[in-house]
């Protein structure tokens, strides 16, 4: 098992996709920071000025400890664990366009192994793919905002945790469905659709017609968005003293995490998704006959 | 775990591919110490019967194993068959030698073992260039370099010649029959008997994903029968005539002519003139390898009416 992990390992660092897409999702991570940062700078400011004080002491804003910088982190990571993303649905797809599938499966004691190595190594770049969104979005944050919009140690701790699990979990989801439809061009614009638009309209399209805004979280980019933003708008609260409920509603969706549950249930109700993607894909592959 | 025996054995094995068949209830079997050509026309079944034997097609029905395995039983394939398969890829921008990197950690070689296969086909001096600037020939030298990776004690190539120029043609000749003779085991498909005909002790020949002919090329050969077609004035005469002389193998063709086979041109004309059937053209026309494997592939072997030889000829071109 060592040795195909080490193969596959091998397969992602001879070819320039990996930072390929690294680039971009650093470029995204520091571009969202700087805009989350400034964003919270913004509100701060506007609530401290003279105008607006009124309107803080009536909604019984402290602006000081509003972290308004936080809220735009969850957003951040979402839009940019999508190239981790787009890098696990290539992981198989890839190989199936290039026939370099056939050889894999030749010198691997099985498909079983084959796959199982390759999660490996993915669930790996995932990790590595998010140490890097969560330090660039960190870096864009510290340079625009000041130390009192900044959480600390512990919030920061918390949010490389849930930046790197997201980044995972969306790695192997992209993996999972990469095998599923083994067609680079197809995976990566569907993923992408999916991702960015179809869910979002899906998303409006409930809210509008009534349903429970629950059943947002059930969804793959609503759960794994809520993993992010559960823990972003959770740090917030712990700071910013009362909060109307009313608020706290418009924070999640601001946050990414509306009609989200909690961060781990959150997290969990995506790797079912991850499952499911990765569970099909499994199976496809293993039946495939590669012709 | 595998027997170490080099045998490859394919037992009834069939696929169907919707409503294709592609191979119907294959049976043969390859012993270590020879190489043996897998032949049959295009579309015969070969591709598919050789990836089901690498584990890469799944069965119908039937068996194929190697070393009394399936191929997924035998732990670490790479180290026990190598395979050159026809659209084998490579990824365009990776370096030949990182593609031999990549695969000789999967099957557990040292990284040596790259340059030491890169070395093996001629491509040492092309192990830092991106396989996508290849061509087909040095492509399908980097297939086999692939499939020696593991050092394995079977081969099985896929019309590995395709793509090869005359000088890779002649060195994969001479490299499988060394290989062969250290007791290892080689199956090597193509469409073209002529092609592997220097090459292969053993044929299994396929048409329509079933075995024509198995066994060793010498055998072949002897089947070489000399025909003699003769046009007579009276075809029922002449063919009593050389019944009575003892000969069986007897076709009426469709022009009329009577095709007379495992005898020579004087004998059908002396049995004529002791008939009083006048002879208006005899001919004499002696199957080789190349027409005896047409003959093979088409369905058309003996006991059923066959086109002219001519006509055979001009379709097998
Ligand atoms: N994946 C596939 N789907 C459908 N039919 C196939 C597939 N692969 C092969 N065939 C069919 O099976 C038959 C045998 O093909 P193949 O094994 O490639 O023959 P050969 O290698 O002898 O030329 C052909 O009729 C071919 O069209
Ligand atoms: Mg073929």
């Amino acid at each position: 098992m060592g040795d195909l992990v080490q193969a596959e390992l091998r397969k992602t660092t001879t070819t320039t996709l990996w930072w390929a897409l690294l680039i971009p999702t650093v470029l995204i991570a520091l571009g969202g920071g700087l805009l989350s940062g400034l964003t919270g700078r913004t509100f701060v400011e506007f609530f401290s000025s003279s105008e607006a004080e009124q309107l803080s002491d009536a909604l019984g804003v402290t602006p000081d400890q509003w972290k308004f910088s936080l809220l735009g982190i969850g957003r951040t990571i979402n839009l940019a664990t999508m190239f981790p993303l787009i890098f696990g649905a290539l992981a198989i797809a890839g190989e199936v366009g290039t026939r370099t599938i056939t050889t894999t499966f030749l010198t691997a004691p099985s498909r079983v192994h084959a796959m199982a190595a390759k999660m490996m190594v993915y669930a790996l770049w995932g990790a590595i793919y998010g140490l890097a969104i969560i330090g660039f979005t960190a870096l864009g944050i510290v340079l625009t905002s000041t130390s009192g919009q900044m959480p600390d140690a512990g919030g920061w701790a918390m949010l490389a945790l849930v930046c790197v699990l997201s980044s995972i979990l969306m790695t192997l989801f992209g993996v999972g469905l990469g095998a599923l439809l083994p067609n680079s061009a197809g995976v990566v614009v569907l993923l992408i659709m999916y991702f960015l638009v179809i869910e979002n309209a899906l998303q409006l399209g409930l809210r509008l017609s009534g349903v429970p805004e629950t059943a947002v979280g059930f969804l793959p980019n609503g759960s794994v968005d809520g993993l992010t933003g559960s823990v972003a708008v959770d740090l917030f609260l712990a700071d910013a003293g009362v909060v109307p409920e009313e608020g706290v509603y418009w924070l999640r969706v601001f946050a990414g995490a509306g009609g989200a549950q909690a961060w781990w249930l959150s997290g969990l109700i995506f790797l079912a998704w991850v499952a499911a993607a990765f569970g099909g894909g499994w199976a496809r592959m293993t039946q495939k006959d590669i012709t | 775990m595998h027997d170490g025996s080099g045998l490859i054995a394919v037992q009834n094995l069939t696929k169907q591919f919707g409503s294709v068949t592609a191979v119907q209830n294959l049976s043969f079997t390859v012993s270590p110490g020879s190489v043996t050509g897998f032949l049959g026309p295009n579309g015969a079944g070969k591709t598919t019967t050789l990836r089901m034997l690498l584990g890469l097609v799944k069965p119908t029905s039937g068996t194929a194993t190697i070393n009394g395995r399936p191929f997924h039983q035998l732990g670490r394939p790479g180290r026990v068959v190598g395979a050159v398969l026809e659209a084998q890829g490579f990824h365009p921008n990776r370096t030949a030698r990182n593609h031999l990197r990549v695969y000789a950690s999967a099957i557990g070689v040292p990284d040596a073992q790259a340059d030491q296969v890169l070395g093996l086909v001629g491509l040492s001096t092309a192990a830092g260039r991106n396989v996508g600037g290849f061509s087909l020939g040095m492509k399908q030298r980097m297939a086999v370099a692939t499939a020696l990776l593991g050092d394995p004690q079977v081969l099985v190539l896929d019309e590995p010649a395709n793509g090869l120029d005359p000088e890779g043609i002649a060195w994969l000749r001479n490299f499988l029959q060394s290989f062969a003779r250290m007791g290892r085991t080689v199956l090597i498909s193509s469409h073209l008997l002529a092609e592997v005909e220097q090459t292969v002790d053993q044929v299994v020949i396929v048409s329509r994903g079933q075995t024509m002919y198995y066994g060793p090329l010498e055998h072949l050969r002897q089947q070489q029968q000399r025909r003699v077609f003769v046009q007579p004035s009276d075809v029922g005469a002449l063919a009593t005539a050389l019944r009575e002389a003892g000969v069986q193998a007897l076709e009426q063709l469709p022009d009329g002519r009577l095709a007379v086979s495992g005898v020579d041109a004087k004998q059908v004309a002396d049995t004529a003139l002791r008939a009083g059937v006048s002879v208006y053209g005899i001919q004499e026309e002696q199957a080789d390898l190349e027409q005896i494997f047409f003959r093979l592939t088409s369905g058309q072997f003996v006991g059923h009416a066959p086109a002219p030889y001519q006509q055979q000829q001009g379709g097998w071109a």
